[in-house]
């Protein structure tokens, strides 16, 4: 369906993580955690005070803290 | 020459395999290691920094050789100085062969480093770890063939339990006599074409195979083979550097990336190749601790009880202990000087005073505090509480990492600092270094027991700690304003719960006891001599009349607490046992008011770091930064003891 950043995902969103923005090592960062273009990825928790998302990846299911200016440079694609 | 030296010389003439273990962050690495050289190993720096690695002799199947547990890392590509130090020092041959540890729990993201691996001119073998933790999953890998695809021994292991260990050492040691090289990954063809065309850029510079493993390693975008290449020309990596660019385009993928993703596609080829997910019975305990862990109101709450109850633990058993010791040695002190005549009396007791402050003040508190820290590292609660704490962090400028080094610093400051490496930003790293001082470590919490708690109770020890809190993060906020740049942002792997082998936590402890034992408990005892012969020539009266229009006319303490001042700055632990010989007494109460109380210790909470710090603060950040952090701290440590003076003489008859 619709495009949008990883941010705007709500708790329990499963989405498809479609392009990285900005380089300076970020996407080389993402994919070293686990994170590539093209994985399935759900939003499982949130902390407080705005803090981070976390991420599962589906398949390896490794689990990556994600603060909010990185998780808005993510776009995803919900299914 | 007789025939045993000859069996002896021919064994020495034999180089001993320098061996390094690699792996990603909580791959079981260290496990490993310790269960290979246990308590023996030493901690040593590589040269000309303070980054640290663990090295250890090891007898294994007979033969002799040297261990190193590199820190972890999840690419060859470094993401911190700390990871930049050591793949220099790896690029440089320092090591015969390499054991890469993969969590086999998590294989198809190991895989990567592996794969990464397999371009470098190291000899390596995989330790296939966490077996156990796999089969949990549901995983099953064909290990043969997964040794046979990466063309280097893969032997299973489960570190926790020893499986495994001797015999991954053993094929290392194989894979450094011949020279083992792995099956190199085989790319796409536009891919291959772009690695051709790099080491043909380096053909006239680098030997074959060197050329190639720098080629891959340029199209990644890797600093440190960029470093290598621009010190062979710069036009060259120019030219490399445009066909990196070229492969992105095509490939419509940031640059940084372009060849990381491709990579990851083989990866999981093989993984597919050699694994099979059975069943995913989920992860029911794992959410469910983090459930409450991680929960935004739960979690915050949970890090808080743990921190006060350990803090109450640490004080009921430690004055407890410190209590059973602290009465003989006094009693033998004062029995020792009686008997012996002049200064060898006083040199006696100064010794007695010196061992014993260590014994009976110091280990109760510290040895409790370091085995908690360890044990919240080794768990993992540590990224979980990075986690919680990154939007708070985020108002006083830094984000979550700093969570992690600000928490090691009530351990001990020194290993915070170096652990605030790990923060890939120079402005994180900057902030955080200036920041951990203000976290009482081990040593002035034993201050804040003795005096505080012993004489006040709990909950005004409590108070201390939530006060410095406070000051930690006004000065956070307003270090984040001047200093310039922004905060990268959090982004970090949180790693499942696991339950650390006994005898890792007990090394983890034990390291940093020997280096109480042997840097601080010297100089601890010596400190103890100087003050008694001071005491003894009367130079520590003048000394303190010195100091007197500070500490009497600033902050209203006694004269004799000036040396004590000046020996906390070589070590915090030496600031309360000082206080006390200055002082005559144990019973701090009966010479001094409850404002001079309070002023001291909050004073003694935020004024200079000891001297290790300092020496590790000038490696990390250099002179000019450590001048501004000591100058920050006697300052806000100056402005609220004179702070707690004025409230004192207000509110407290």
């Amino acid at each position: 369906m619709g495009e949008m950043t990883l941010l705007e995902v709500e708790i329990d969103g499963q989405v498809t993580v479609k392009t990285v923005d900005r380089g300076g090592g970020f996407s080389r960062n993402l994919a070293s955690l686990g994170i590539h273009a093209g994985d399935r990825v759900s939003v499982i928790r949130k902390a407080p005070f705005q803090g981070p998302i976390l991420v599962r990846v589906q398949g390896s299911e490794v689990e990556i803290a994600v603060g909010r200016g990185m998780a808005s440079r993510i776009t995803v694609e919900s299914d | 020459m007789n025939p045993i030296d000859l069996i002896f010389s021919s064994r020495e003439n034999k180089p001993i395999p320098r061996i390094a273990l690699l792996g990603q962050p909580n791959c079981g690495k260290s496990t490993l290691f310790n269960s290979l050289a246990g308590f023996k190993a030493e901690t040593g720096n590589f040269s000309g920094t303070s980054v640290e690695f663990t090295e250890s002799m090891a007898i294994v199947a007979g033969r002799k050789v040297r261990l190193f547990d590199l820190p972890g890392t999840y690419s060859l590509v470094p993401s911190d100085e700390a990871e930049a130090v050591t793949r220099r020092w790896l690029d440089q041959g320092s090591v015969d062969a390499l054991i890469l540890v993969l969590d086999a729990s998590v294989l198809s993201r190991s895989l990567e480093l592996a794969l990464e691996l397999a371009e470098t001119e190291i000899p390596f073998v995989v330790a296939l770890n966490m077996m156990d933790d796999a089969a949990r999953k549901g995983i099953t890998i064909d290990v043969d063939e997964l040794s046979r695809r990466l063309g280097v021994p893969v032997v299973p292991t489960v570190a926790t339990r020893g499986q495994g260990v001797v015999r991954v050492v053993t094929e290392a040691i194989g894979a450094a006599a011949r020279h083992g090289r792995a099956n190199r990954p085989v790319y796409d063809r536009d891919v291959d074409s772009a690695v051709e065309q790099v080491a043909a850029l380096m053909a006239g510079t680098f030997e074959g195979s060197r050329a190639r493993y720098l080629a891959v390693r340029i199209l990644e975008a890797d600093p440190v083979a960029e470093e290598i290449v621009a010190g062979a020309g710069q036009p060259v990596l120019d030219a490399a550097v445009q066909i990196r660019r070229g492969l992105a385009v095509e490939h419509g993928w940031p640059e940084d990336g372009v060849f990381a993703s491709h990579r990851h596609a083989i990866a999981v080829d093989l993984f597919e190749s050699v694994a099979r997910v059975v069943r995913n019975p989920g992860r029911p305990i794992r959410d469910r601790v983090d459930g409450v862990l991680m929960h935004p109101v739960l979690g915050p709450l949970v890090a808080l009880g743990v921190l006060a109850g350990f803090f109450a633990v640490s004080f009921f058993a430690g004055s407890a202990l410190s209590e059973l010791v602290v009465g003989p040695f006094k009693a033998f002190g004062g029995l020792v000087e009686s008997r012996l005549p002049g200064i060898a009396g006083v040199l006696a007791r100064g010794t007695v005073d010196g061992i014993g402050g260590g014994l009976a003040i110091v280990l109760p508190y510290l040895l409790p505090l370091l085995f908690f820290m360890a044990l919240l590292e080794d768990v993992g609660y540590l990224p979980r509480a990075a986690f919680l704490m990154d939007g708070l962090l985020h108002k006083v400028g830094l984000h979550g990492r700093s969570a992690i080094p600000l928490i090691m610093g009530y351990g001990c400051n020194v290993p915070a600092i170096a652990g605030a490496r790990a923060l890939e930003s120079r402005r994180d790293r900057l902030l955080t270094t200036l920041l951990v001082p203000f976290v009482p470590c081990s040593a002035r919490t034993v201050v804040i027991l003795a005096l505080i708690g012993a004489m006040f109770g709990l909950k005004w020890v409590l108070a201390v700690y939530v006060m410095n809190i406070i000051v930690a993060a006004v000065v956070g906020r307003v270090l984040s304003s001047v200093v310039p740049g922004e905060s990268i942002g959090l982004l970090m792997d949180i790693p499942p719960y696991r339950l650390p082998p006994l005898k890792s936590v007990a090394a983890k402890v034990w390291f940093r006891i020997r280096s109480f034992l042997i840097s601080a408990w010297p100089a601890l005892v010596a400190a103890s001599i100087l003050m008694a012969l001071l005491e003894y020539w009367g130079i520590q009266d003048a000394a303190n009349r010195f100091l007197s229009p500070f500490t009497e006319g600033v902050l209203g303490l006694p004269a004799a607490v000036g040396v004590t001042l000046v020996f906390g700055i070589f070590r915090k632990e030496l600031t309360i046992l000082m206080l006390f010989a200055a002082l005559g007494t144990t019973d701090v109460a009966s010479v001094m008011t409850t404002t001079q109380i309070i002023t001291f210790v909050v004073f003694v909470v935020f004024y200079i770091p000891c001297v290790a710090t300092i020496i590790v603060q000038v490696k990390e950040t250099g002179l000019k930064w450590t001048a501004v952090s000591v100058g920050l701290n006697v300052l806000v440590a100056t402005a609220l003891a004179l702070l707690a003076r004025l409230a004192g003489s207000a509110f407290i008859a």
